[in-house]
């Protein structure tokens, strides 16, 4: 059962949200944090938040597993084709008029109790069951902001990194971002 | 672990003994301000204030000014000024009946509640139903609930996987969560029965709404040809008592003295008036004929309204046997007969006329349809069927 942990949160925010702005140095772009908005411009970027994962989802789906491609898709794939888009309607997205590309990020993490971590070694040694104590999932993409196109997504279902302290912020974010394009060849501190 | 378990095992019995039906309609004093506690609690404070930040920017909020106001006061009028202040209403456009609270006093409303709903009363009696669950704090209850049967679950799975001994554990705390629940709804039930015995509402409402929603899922099910509930007892997995359940003990509860009291359906019928087209649209497109038959019949009464007249034929249009289309034609003329100034009853006539064979009188129809809406979206396909030659 999944328990929410505000400060859990509220620490992992704060150290993913510094780890970010350390790693900005890397990517070879000036990275600028999107504006707090209020009103109309909310509801905008709530919905472009929920496409962009509907779109994620289906890129980690259909694309990464290759087995599993769709089948209008499964011709241009074979090319090493990356077509995704937006649509060009991401240019009111706030913030977008002073920006060339959307960042997108996203990770979530769950930790497990002690007493599950316990239950989780008897029940593999006892019954050989495989217990979940935990997830620790990430996404990153980056976007076009003149035609929508995505140009890049990053995801992975089970991420290193502890990301309630400032190291494993680090960690993770550099794991997010790795071969980010453009990027220049500097590790982040922590990566391995 | 074997202490931990018959703990669990005597408490469910207890339960089952002394069922929560403590029948006192005192509202207790107001605590005031609350601030959540411990882990648990801020955690999932935490989450509700995600899910508000998430509702505030959702295309499914109806943000008109006028009707947030009356959803409000109605709230207020129910538990009180002061209790209504900590708590923000928002109104979803999600056609099915029902209403949501959250821990940290984020109240959702949805369009389908609305829309059922016949007085100011009734409307108080959900409201104050869902407010009760927000002063006695279910949902970090629940949650510490949930997470004890689960660990012991997960426990005696193991136990059981090991040992191979069948065991009855799973069932007892299963049905122990479940019933757990359905007696939050109950002590909630109560409570907000006791809010409207303290306002000036009518509390006989609050029992009349489950006999109708009893009416619409049978009605529902007769549509779909499928059996309906059963209402004399509670399923092993049910997380509401039965209606039938909710609707005896909230009438019994209901004071006979103060049965006279005003339940203002005019004023609740002038507030949802701007609001019913777009209500009954979407009831209309839940395919579910019996039951929206049951939900236009309930909110016509005795006079069809031209908008209620116009959801029939659309919902018999949509099912479209052939003698659905002489119906839904029916209903459409109806409708025109007492507002002819709105364009989507001709073209509905237009189309259930052609389809069902008669052409002229259809195209007829559908003319004066683009004559009233020359830009409508679906324009172009219009003027197409009328030019066609058949």
């Amino acid at each position: 059962m999944f328990e929410p942990n505000a400060d859990w949160t509220a620490q992992a925010r704060e150290n993913i949200g510094a780890a970010l702005t350390q790693a900005q140095a890397t990517l070879g772009n000036r990275v600028i944090v999107q504006p707090d908005v209020v009103g109309e411009a909310a509801q905008i970027q709530a919905d472009y938040m929920a496409l962009f994962s509907a779109i994620a989802g289906s890129v980690i789906n259909y694309q990464f597993f290759v087995g599993n491609r769709l089948p209008t898709k499964v011709r241009d794939n074979r090319a090493g084709a990356f077509e995704w888009t937006m649509g060009p309607g991401v240019s009111a997205i706030p913030g977008a008029s002073d920006a060339d590309y959307a960042l997108f990020i996203y990770t979530e993490d769950h930790y497990g109790s002690t007493g599950r971590k316990v239950l989780q070694i008897l029940a593999a040694v006892s019954v050989g069951v495989a217990v979940q104590t935990g997830l620790h999932k990430g996404y990153a993409g980056l976007v076009d902001l003149r035609t929508g196109n995505l140009l890049w997504l990053n995801a992975d279902m089970a991420m290193g990194g502890e990301v309630r302290t400032p190291e494993g912020a680090q960690r993770r974010v550099a794991q997010l971002l790795e071969d980010f394009p453009g990027r220049r060849p500097v590790q982040a501190a922590g990566a391995r | 672990m074997n202490g931990r378990l018959s703990v669990t095992a005597v408490s469910l019995l207890l339960a089952v003994a002394a069922p929560a039906q403590t029948e006192n309609l005192a509202v207790p004093p107001y605590q005031g301000v609350y601030e959540p506690q411990g882990v648990d609690e801020r955690g999932l404070w935490m989450e509700a204030d995600e899910t508000e930040r998430s509702a505030r920017d959702s295309g499914l909020l109806i943000r008109d000014q006028t009707l947030n106001d009356y959803v409000r006061s109605v709230l207020c009028r129910t538990v009180g000024d002061d209790r209504c202040r900590n708590v923000r209403i928002y109104i979803l456009r999600i056609p099915s009946f029902n209403a949501t609270m959250f821990p940290n006093g984020m109240m959702t409303v949805w369009s389908g509640l609305l829309l059922r709903c016949r007085t100011e009363a009734e409307l108080a009696s959900v409201l104050g139903h869902e407010f009760a669950h927000f002063e006695r704090r279910h949902t970090v209850n629940r949650f510490r609930r949930t997470r004890t049967a689960t660990d012991i679950l997960a426990w005696s799975a193991l136990i059981g996987a090991v040992t191979a001994q069948p065991s009855n554990t799973d069932l007892l705390v299963i049905g122990g969560l479940f019933r757990f629940n359905r007696d939050q709804e109950r002590e909630a039930d109560v409570l907000g029965l006791a809010y409207l015995t303290r306002s000036t509402y009518r509390p006989q409402g609050a029992s009349e709404i489950w006999v109708r929603m009893m009416g619409e899922v049978d009605a529902s099910a007769l549509g779909r040809a499928q059996r309906s509930r059963r209402y004399d007892r509670a399923p092993f997995f049910a997380t509401h008592p039965t209606e039938l359940e909710r609707a005896t003990y909230l009438r019994s509860l209901a004071g006979p003295d103060i049965a006279g009291r005003a339940d203002n359906a005019e004023a609740y019928a002038a507030a949802m008036r701007p609001w019913t087209r777009i209500f009954l649209e979407d009831q209309v497109r839940l395919n579910d004929f019996g039951g929206t038959e049951f939900v236009l019949a309930q909110s016509a009464g005795n006079r069809w309204t031209a908008d209620l007249l116009f959801a029939r034929g659309e919902l018999y249009r949509m099912r479209g046997n052939p003698r659905d289309l002489v119906n839904a034609a029916d209903f459409y003329r109806q409708s025109i007969t007492q507002d002819d100034g709105r364009p989507e009853a001709f073209r509905g006539l237009g189309l259930a006329l052609m389809r069902a064979r008669s052409t002229e009188e259809g195209k007829a129809a559908l003319r004066r349809y683009l004559e009233l809406k020359p830009d409508a979206p679906d324009a172009p396909m219009i003027r197409a069927l009328v030019d066609q030659a058949f």
